[in-house]
């Protein structure tokens, strides 16, 4: 199988990837293979997952062949979709809080570097790079000869520019990516010099790639003066490929070729119209009427994407998505009070409050939620780690974790804890989003028919439940996370005691950890994220994902997909295609 | 309504005519004879929801969005439910949030009227100061506004369109008490010593039902749909209560899959809303009062 | 009368200013943290710190609530909690044109649809066409309008995909653009209102009918229609215009929610979603303007009823 013979050689990039030592401040490369005009292939991979940023699903769109471009010809008008959304609140990079908004804005602006989709590290507006042997100062030579979009000329100020508005922490929201970023010089006015606190492998690759950065995304001085920071989110001046040519708020955003464009390969279209499109009947009847031909934005709802395959003019193209949702489980509510969970299992096991915990995680009919909740478009998940994550994904967690789907087993623990078929345990509350309410019923009525418990679904504003899961004012909540490419995010940002998202805002003289905190697992996150070995890391991921599952960090409910839809008189190469990107530059009509 | 005694005399002539007014107008008028049969039975679906419903309004199962049929009459939704108990079990919401609020919003409403209307003064003027605010927005804007701050759930809507047909009420009962409160039947009252209270809820009260009847018939079908856009909007009663403009609301993202889903439960609104119409439309003709207010 | 409309307007200004208080109180005594909304998941404790000493919400309510009516004062509304903070202003701006757009199309719907519907039923009065126009009328009055909605989405955009389901084209990009865009939210939100119109001027036809200059004319061989056009129409239209108050406020009632059937960011949506994302001061901004909307939409309705109807006086 040729499928085969890719995965292979995917796996064994990924393993080359991850051989260096982390104590290395150049991670085992050359002072030469860091720096250049063009990182190759091998050197990105090692960048990115020293920078936790590398999984076998982003290796793979590149090995496969690129299919040649049979008749895609430069011109045309695109119209698109972007699902999900009543309105693209910003296209600036310094508030951009959302994934749909920033998919826009890197059509719309240029970083220092970007990743292609055999994730070779491109300079974007960096024409080439040196890095000193001690890993902490980058000397970039800028690309001369560039305009923004407004015609102002590109130079080194409008790299300290930049970097001066996001580190400062009122004007952008992403003054954290560059908090390593001790100094930024002006050596001249095509070359700066960036001198780090300590050694960052992503720095290249995170801080300054132009899509998942966002804080090193160039900016116009200029056009900022002129129009104001309001006007600016709407129609930022930029110098990538495509220049809005008209957005205004709740409207379409419209994208006009850029002729001055320092590649002139690129862009393909003429023009693009990107029209927010909330709800999934507008969605599907838009693309069916060929009203759009390409569908970016939000994930599409899963009761489309069966009626989508079968048009026959429509391409459905379906990838593992990177993410998880649970149910989160308050240990400090009495009924399923766990107040300590550095014990033994089998200790832990006999304690009440556990075992409404187990018996709610047992009861999850997760092949029953995905084909009622998520039309058949989802994988069971049992743990943190995704299985877009590939090599790291366990796929034997779904047999071998306590809270594998064992109705019986969960019926059985409810008794024990004194609640027999349900009787005596309180009404309880399920806080959903507004979007995930449907999910949520299918949840309810899972645990109301196996364990028979009452659970109530408790939509409420974004605002309002996050505010009240950091707070730990919940009973239970349907939550998780997207965009996890790395052990490192769902590990490190989900499951540990100091995770960003565990309690943050708790009364710490109350509760002295949020939903979970367990010293063994914790010690395992800590140690993968530092071991360099693929394999051992691997056994420490594995292992944290274990001990989180087993002790029931939060019921795990399903991973879900990413799907890409489009018109088939639209070409999508594979250099188009990278995971949660949407590079409308490379796109063009047949 | 309250201290509508019978004993009384001087007003069970007024009260017999009032209630056989209101017979003789349903009686001779064909649409409202249609509306009371609609609203009956209505009724006695909302009370009898349990044994009516063929099905669990909340069962789930696989058979989802599968049209209508012996097994289902109205079809499944989207999550594998029966349709058709879902509407049964949402007309208990339905009715009983309409006539709920009404009767509220009436009973506050009419007594802050007529307190008003009665002493006159200061109390008079906070009063209708109040009444003038709301006065100047929509019953549903102000529904809106007020869910919005409480937040949602059954007491909280009932609240919110309560208050937002308070000054109606208030309206109607205090123009009543400023006309009826000159009478000399009144004067007379005062003078024997009556007290306030008396005069003005077995006096004056018994006197301005009409039009105050007529107001609630108008109120009831406005607050049903309130209700319904509240529910459809994502502001009402709760998640997990079927309630007809909720079932619209969740079906939304399915109709081009399931027409059944945008078709009856809006169909069972208008429905009642209607007879509600017909009836009042007698109503109103029986008191011969043109009200255009809404 | 200037003595009598300069109460009004003072009166008027009273209630916005009343409103707009009641609501920015309100508004802060519910739970809710507009930060962590502005945030998401991508903020820093540094970042949530400084956003909220950037916004005042570390200042009393109080201070907070003059500072608000000072630069009130200034023309000034502030910004949005979101995004690239766009001015309120500018917000409101851009949104009211779609909801006047939309309230007018629903209003000439309604009065195409009136007019004809009124007319027959008063001159073929208890005739089969009178009992069809009267039970649409009151199917059109017990019609919930996001139902309405729904159905002709069914209908015209998901199945004969003849208009769009959603969204709002501005006039710059073309008339047809623009009206194909409002056509199926107009019919939704004007069927309601013109069920009220029809019966009104049924009725009052019907009185103007009776009256003896129209034996007259009806002596001198005038024909039915142009009886009807010409002499009872104008006098008939009179007490319809009372109606009108209650007009702005069912097409504005309406607005809200089908502008949310349609996705269409007009004021009622700009309402619900600053609600929904506690974004204060949108709410705050779109109260006050939906308020002033309607109280001034009042006063010229009871205004311009004075004028015609020389009754009414102004003490």
């Amino acid at each position: 199988m040729k499928n085969d013979k890719l995965i292979k050689k995917a796996q064994n990039e990924l393993k080359e990837a991850y051989d260096f030592d982390h104590r290395d401040p150049l991670f085992g490369l050359t002072k030469e293979e860091i720096s250049g005009e063009r990182l190759s292939r091998r050197t990105t991979l090692r960048l990115m997952a020293a920078g936790g940023a590398l999984t076998l699903a982003n290796i793979l769109p590149g090995l496969r062949p690129t299919a040649a471009i049979a008749g895609g010809h430069g011109g045309g008008e695109l119209k698109c979709a972007w699902s999900g959304v009543g309105e693209i609140v910003t296209l600036d990079p310094a508030k951009i809080n959302q994934v749909l908004q920033f998919q826009i804005a890197s059509n719309v602006l240029s970083g220092l570097m970007h990743i292609d989709n055999s994730l070779v590290a491109q300079g974007d507006l960096a024409e080439s790079w040196t890095v000193s042997s001690d890993g902490l100062s980058y000397t970039i030579k800028l690309r001369e000869g560039v305009t923004f979009h407004n015609g102002d000329n590109f130079n080194a100020d409008d790299v300290l520019f930049t970097f001066n508005r996001s580190k400062d922490p009122e004007q952008s929201i992403h003054s954290r990516v560059i908090a390593n970023v001790n100094e930024l010089q002006k050596l001249n006015d095509y070359e700066v010099k960036f001198t780090l606190k300590k050694p960052q492998a992503s720095f290249l690759t995170k801080a300054l790639e132009r899509a998942s950065g966002r804080a090193m995304t160039i900016v116009s001085r200029g056009a900022l003066e002129s129009m104001g920071e309001a006007q600016y989110g709407l129609t930022p001046v930029g110098t990538g490929p495509y220049k809005v040519i008209e957005h205004k708020q709740g409207g379409s955003v419209i994208l006009e070729r850029f002729a001055e464009y320092y590649d002139p390969g690129r862009p393909k279209l003429d023009k693009i119209t990107i029209t927010p499109v909330d709800g999934a009947e507008p969605l599907a009847a838009a693309l069916e009427a060929g009203d759009v031909q390409y569908v970016g934005g939000n994930p599409i709802p899963s009761q489309l994407i069966d009626r989508f395959k079968s048009n026959p003019d429509l391409r459905v193209d379906i990838k593992p998505g990177p993410g998880f949702q649970s149910i989160w489980l308050n240990p400090w509510r009495d009924y399923m009070r766990v107040e300590n969970f550095d014990k033994p299992l089998e200790e832990l096991k006999k304690e009440k409050g556990f075992q409404v915990r187990l018996a709610i995680a047992k009861a999850l009919d997760r092949d029953l939620f995905i084909e009622q909740a998520k039309f058949g478009n989802g994988y069971p998940a049992h743990g943190s780690i995704n299985p877009a994550m590939g090599f790291y994904f366990d796929e034997n967690l779904a047999n071998t974790s306590e809270q594998a789907y064992d109705p019986e087993g969960a019926r059985e623990l409810l008794a024990q804890a004194g609640y027999p078929g349900g009787k005596g345990f309180p009404k309880i509350k399920l806080q959903t989003t507004p979007n995930t309410k449907r999910d949520g019923l299918v949840v309810a009525n899972i645990l109301k028919q196996v364990l028979g418990i009452n659970v109530i679904v408790d939509p409420k504003d974004f605002s309002v439940g996050i505010e009240e899961f950091d707070t730990m004012d919940y009973d239970l909540r349907l939550g998780g996370s997207g965009g996890d490419y790395d052990p490192d995010d769902g590990l490190v940002d989900w499951m540990q005691t100091t995770s960003k998202f565990n309690g943050r805002k708790r009364d710490k003289s109350k509760y002295p950890f949020g939903f979970y905190s367990e010293a063994e697992s914790d010690a395992a996150a800590d140690a993968q994220s530092l071991v360099a070995d693929p394999q051992e890391r691997r056994e420490l991921v594995r292992k944290a994902n274990r001990i989180t599952s087993d002790k029931v960090t939060c019921g795990f409910l399903y991973h879900p997909v990413d799907v890409l839809v489009h018109h088939k008189s639209i070409q999508v190469p594979d250099e188009a295609r990278i995971p949660g990107l949407h590079e409308l530059d490379r796109i063009s009509l047949t | 309504m309250p201290h509508l005694s019978a004993k009384n005399d001087e007003h069970s002539s007024a009260n017999y005519s009032l209630m056989s007014r209101i017979y003789d107008a349903i009686r001779t008028n064909l649409k409202a004879k249609v509306g009371l049969i609609i609203l009956t039975i209505f009724l006695l679906v909302a009370i009898f929801a349990s044994l009516l419903a063929p099905y669990d309004p909340n069962e789930m199962s696989l058979d989802m969005m599968s049209e209508p049929s012996f097994q289902h009459l109205l079809g499944t939704d989207d999550l594998g439910r029966d349709l058709l108990s879902r509407i049964i079990w949402g007309t208990q919401v339905s009715l009983f949030v309409g006539f709920i609020t009404v009767a509220i919003s009436m009973i506050v409403g009419v007594f802050l009227g007529v307190w008003a209307g009665y002493y006159g003064g200061w109390i008079d003027m906070i009063i209708m100061r109040y009444i003038d605010l709301q006065w100047a927005f929509p019953n549903f804007i102000i529904a809106v506004y007020l869910v919005a701050v409480f937040g949602t759930g059954l007491l909280n809507i009932i609240i919110a369109i309560s208050l937002a047909f308070l000054d109606d009420f208030a309206r109607v009962a205090r123009s009543m008490v400023l006309t009826i409160k000159e009478q000399p039947y009144i004067e007379a009252a005062r003078v024997q010593g009556t007290s306030d209270f008396r005069i003005m809820f077995k006096h004056i009260l018994p006197n301005s039902v009409g039009p105050i009847i007529v107001q609630a018939s108008v109120s009831i079908s406005y607050a049903i749909l309130g209700e319904a856009s509240l529910s459809f909007l994502g502001l009402g009663v709760s998640a997990n209560t079927p309630t007809w403009g909720l079932i619209l609301a969740d079906g939304r993202s399915f109709i081009s899959q399931a027409w059944w889903l945008g078709v009856f439960p809006g169909l069972a609104i208008m429905l009642i809303v209607l007879s509600i119409n017909f009836i009042g439309d007698a109503v109103r003709d029986a008191f011969d009062i043109r009200h255009t207010e809404i | 009368m200037f003595g009598y409309i300069t109460r009004r307007i003072l009166g008027a200004l009273l209630v916005m200013i009343a409103v707009s208080t009641l609501v920015f109180f309100m508004l802060r005594l519910v739970p809710g943290d507009p930060i962590a909304a502005m945030l998401a998941d991508a903020g820093s404790d540094e970042a949530r710190e400084a956003l909220t000493k950037k916004f005042g919400f570390d200042q009393p309510v109080i201070i907070q609530y003059f500072k608000w009516i000072w630069n009130l004062l200034q023309g000034d509304l502030g910004a949005s909690l979101y995004g690239s903070n766009q001015k309120v202003t500018s917000i409101l701006a851009e949104a009211l044109p779609r909801t006047l757009s939309l309230a007018c199309l629903s209003f000439f719907i309604a009065i195409a649809i009136a007019l004809p519907a009124g007319i027959i039923s008063a001159v073929k009065k208890n005739t089969t066409a009178d009992h069809t126009v009267s039970i649409f009328a009151f199917l059109g009055l017990s019609m919930p309008d996001f139902w309405l909605a729904i159905l002709l989405i069914i209908v015209f955009a998901a199945n004969l995909q003849w208009l769009p389901a959603i969204g709002y084209a501005p006039l710059s990009s073309g008339f047809w653009e623009w009206l194909r865009h409002l056509i199926l939210p107009s019919i939704a939100i004007g069927t309601g209102f013109s069920a009220i119109i029809a019966r009104m001027l049924r009725s009052s036809l019907l009185g103007e009918l009776k009256s003896d200059y129209m034996r007259t004319a009806a002596a001198k061989g005038l024909s039915d229609t142009s009886m009807v056009v010409v002499h009872a129409l104008p006098n008939a239209m009179l007490p319809v215009i009372t109606v009108l108050g209650i007009a702005i406020a069912l097409l504005f009632s309406g607005a809200v929610v089908v502008e949310n059937v349609f996705s269409i960011k007009g004021l009622g949506r700009v309402l619900i979603q600053g609600i929904l994302n506690r974004d204060y001061p949108v709410v705050q901004g779109a109260v006050l303007l939906i308020s002033a909307f309607f109280v001034f939409a009042n006063l010229i309705v009871d205004l311009l009823y004075a004028v015609i109807d020389p009754r009414v006086r102004y003490d």
